[in-house]
């Protein structure tokens, strides 16, 4: 879907390794001792409630916020010392970050003459996240769907192999949020990397492969989603349906499982898998009207691991 | 210098410079008209019973070198004033549309982006100056050939004035950037500047004078330090009014607060978490 293809080799391996990563302001340690990698050609959630210091973290990786110790690279090298910045990291913070009196295109145009990239990348950037009817129509003008594709144009202009998210699903519509993951998977699988920030869950499920949550500053849990999810207490459940609910708990509860009953008359099985189940039943002659594996999703998992760990600082 | 031009496209993209442009060309126009009637009325010379000690004064303001001077440099007053507020919004409208933390991330070396809009607020303070220059060259030839002093252009105490005037535009522009950068908010270092140099230039005298006539006359010379005051015995004609000082040393003071002020924009710069 890129209209100019491969991310240059030039932008070496494109890891983020955050590393001991710390900010202490006056009263509070937004990030305290923070360390994970981000692997390239995959679509990295990072993950905490409000507050949690997503956005501190990403603003010392990009040279804004100066770190009170430890180190953030990418591909090896700190923001500040990349020779080429916008041709390594593309970055979208805040989608109202363009002067409300200027264009689309202009704003574009000042950014490629400050980093030495041709203004004709404005338009093909425009182009690329579906703005160009909009380009001569000012800021101010633009819905927040449109300034964050604006945003994103910006962070495409140097064609970076690294792309850094803070929240790019905030304000968008349904169509927009699709427009969004699908622009970004496409962007993982041409073997770019890519960090996004965000605080809803449901939305990474879909979109991530990896998650690294925070909360108060710390690093909870880092790994690819289903490893993070299967690592939960809540393990993988099974709810079965039956007109025959006591018999089938019996026999179940003989292979050791542990058998609930959900409010809807259903059974909830855990400890054996939908197979063993349906074996188990076909043995005791039990009618089975539903057999669904249930998995835990990002959202339990999430509030689970960071529970009590959100609290106001 | 790919820096500059970005800033200086900044600029060009949006309306500020055109409407400030505007504004300072209807000034130009209110203050030539004052200046024509000053001129008018020293060139006639007829000031009646004048007391001994501003005789001398007056001499010197209505001598030929100083009336052309003071036409060559007419739209000074606000001029530098337009030049200082362009100057503090190349920086705060940064901080005010956010877009500062693209910026940042597009050149992180934020000295060289300083610099950048140092030089880029300094282009066009001198482009403000050359046309006002232009537009003065055109009209002040006729205002002194009507009052039969000829058009000076022949000396070289005018020129001088009018590069002098240029200097001024530039250093009030600096000023303006190390303002922007000391307060980000857009209204905030708008007010300063305006009361920095409206407060400086007549504020500071009846300040100062009130001063010297209770502890003495020395205080007087402390205009000298008020950057308007500084900027406007800069481009003084050539005959030195007398009892100031020197035309060079209003120069000093005015380009010791542009280095004074770009500096700490540049250094303070640097530093600063964006978030």
């Amino acid at each position: 879907m890129m209209s100019d293809g491969q991310p240059r080799p030039s932008a070496g391996t494109g890891q983020i390794t955050v590393s001991g990563l710390t900010k202490q302001y006056k009263n509070v340690r937004a990030v305290d001792n923070l360390s994970f990698t981000v692997e390239p050609g995959r679509v990295t959630g990072f993950l905490g409630p409000n507050g949690a210091g997503k956005t501190t973290t990403l603003r010392m990786l990009l040279n804004l916020v100066t770190p009170s110790a430890g180190t953030a690279t990418v591909g090896g090298s700190r923001y500040a010392d990349l020779p080429d910045p916008l041709r390594t990291v593309g970055a979208v913070l805040e989608a109202s970050s363009a002067h409300k009196g200027r264009t689309g295109i202009n704003h574009l145009r000042v950014i490629c003459a400050a980093a030495g990239l041709p203004k004709e990348r404005a338009d093909e950037a425009l182009a690329l996240v579906g703005l160009s009817p909009a380009a001569k129509r000012k800021f101010k003008g633009y819905s927040l769907g449109m300034k964050q594709r604006l945003g994103i144009a910006a962070a495409m202009l140097g064609n970076p192999q690294v792309l850094i998210l803070d929240e790019p699903a905030n304000g968008l519509d349904p169509e927009g949020i699709r427009w969004m993951r699908g622009f970004l998977k496409g962007l993982a699988a041409e073997g770019r990397t890519v960090l996004v920030s965000s605080h809803l869950l449901s939305e990474m499920q879909l979109l991530a492969d990896d998650v690294v949550i925070i909360a108060a500053g710390k690093l909870i849990r880092q790994g690819p989603v289903d490893q993070v999810m299967a690592s939960m207490t809540h393990g993988v459940r099974v709810r079965v349906r039956t007109p025959q609910a006591d018999d089938l708990a019996a026999v179940l509860r003989e292979q050791a499982a542990t058998v609930d009953a959900d409010p809807n008359g259903a059974l909830l099985v855990s400890g054996v898998d939908a197979p063993t189940v349906g074996r188990v039943a076909l043995a005791a002659k039990v009618e089975l009207h539903e057999l669904t594996t249930e998995r835990p999703d990002l959202e339990g998992v999430f509030l689970e691991l960071t529970a009590g760990k959100a609290e106001i600082r | 210098m790919t820096l500059v031009r970005s800033e200086l496209l900044k600029i060009r993209t949006t309306s500020t410079w055109w409407i400030f442009g505007l504004i300072s060309l209807a000034l130009w126009a209110l203050t030539l008209f004052f200046n024509w009637l000053q001129t008018e009325a020293l060139a006639g010379g007829d000031f009646g019973e004048v007391p001994a000690d501003q005789s001398d004064q007056l001499q010197a303001v209505s001598a030929a070198d100083n009336l052309a001077a003071n036409l060559y440099t007419n739209g000074q007053f606000f001029g530098l004033l337009i030049v200082l507020l362009l100057g503090i919004v190349v920086v705060t409208s940064e901080f005010f549309h956010q877009t500062v933390t693209t910026t940042f991330l597009t050149a992180p070396h934020r000295s060289a982006v300083m610099l950048a809009k140092l030089v880029a607020a300094g282009v066009l303070a001198l482009l403000f100056w050359l046309v006002t220059t232009v537009l003065n060259l055109v009209t002040a030839p006729l205002i002194l050939n009507s009052v039969d002093v000829g058009s000076q252009l022949g000396s070289g105490a005018i020129w001088r004035a009018i590069a002098l005037n240029g200097l001024a535009y530039l250093l009030w522009s600096v000023l303006g950037v190390g303002l922007g950068v000391l307060i980000r908010s857009q209204i905030g270092a708008t007010v300063t500047g305006i009361l920095f140099y409206l407060g400086g230039a007549i504020g500071a005298v009846i300040v100062l004078s009130l001063l010297a006539s209770r502890y003495g006359d020395w205080i007087n010379k402390l205009q000298l330090l008020v950057p308007s005051l500084a900027s406007g015995l800069m481009v003084g004609g050539d005959t030195d009014i007398p009892g100031n000082p020197p035309q060079w040393a209003g120069a000093l003071v005015l380009i010791g607060y542009a280095v004074v002020a770009g500096a700490i924009g540049v250094a303070t710069i640097r530093k600063r978490d964006i978030s």
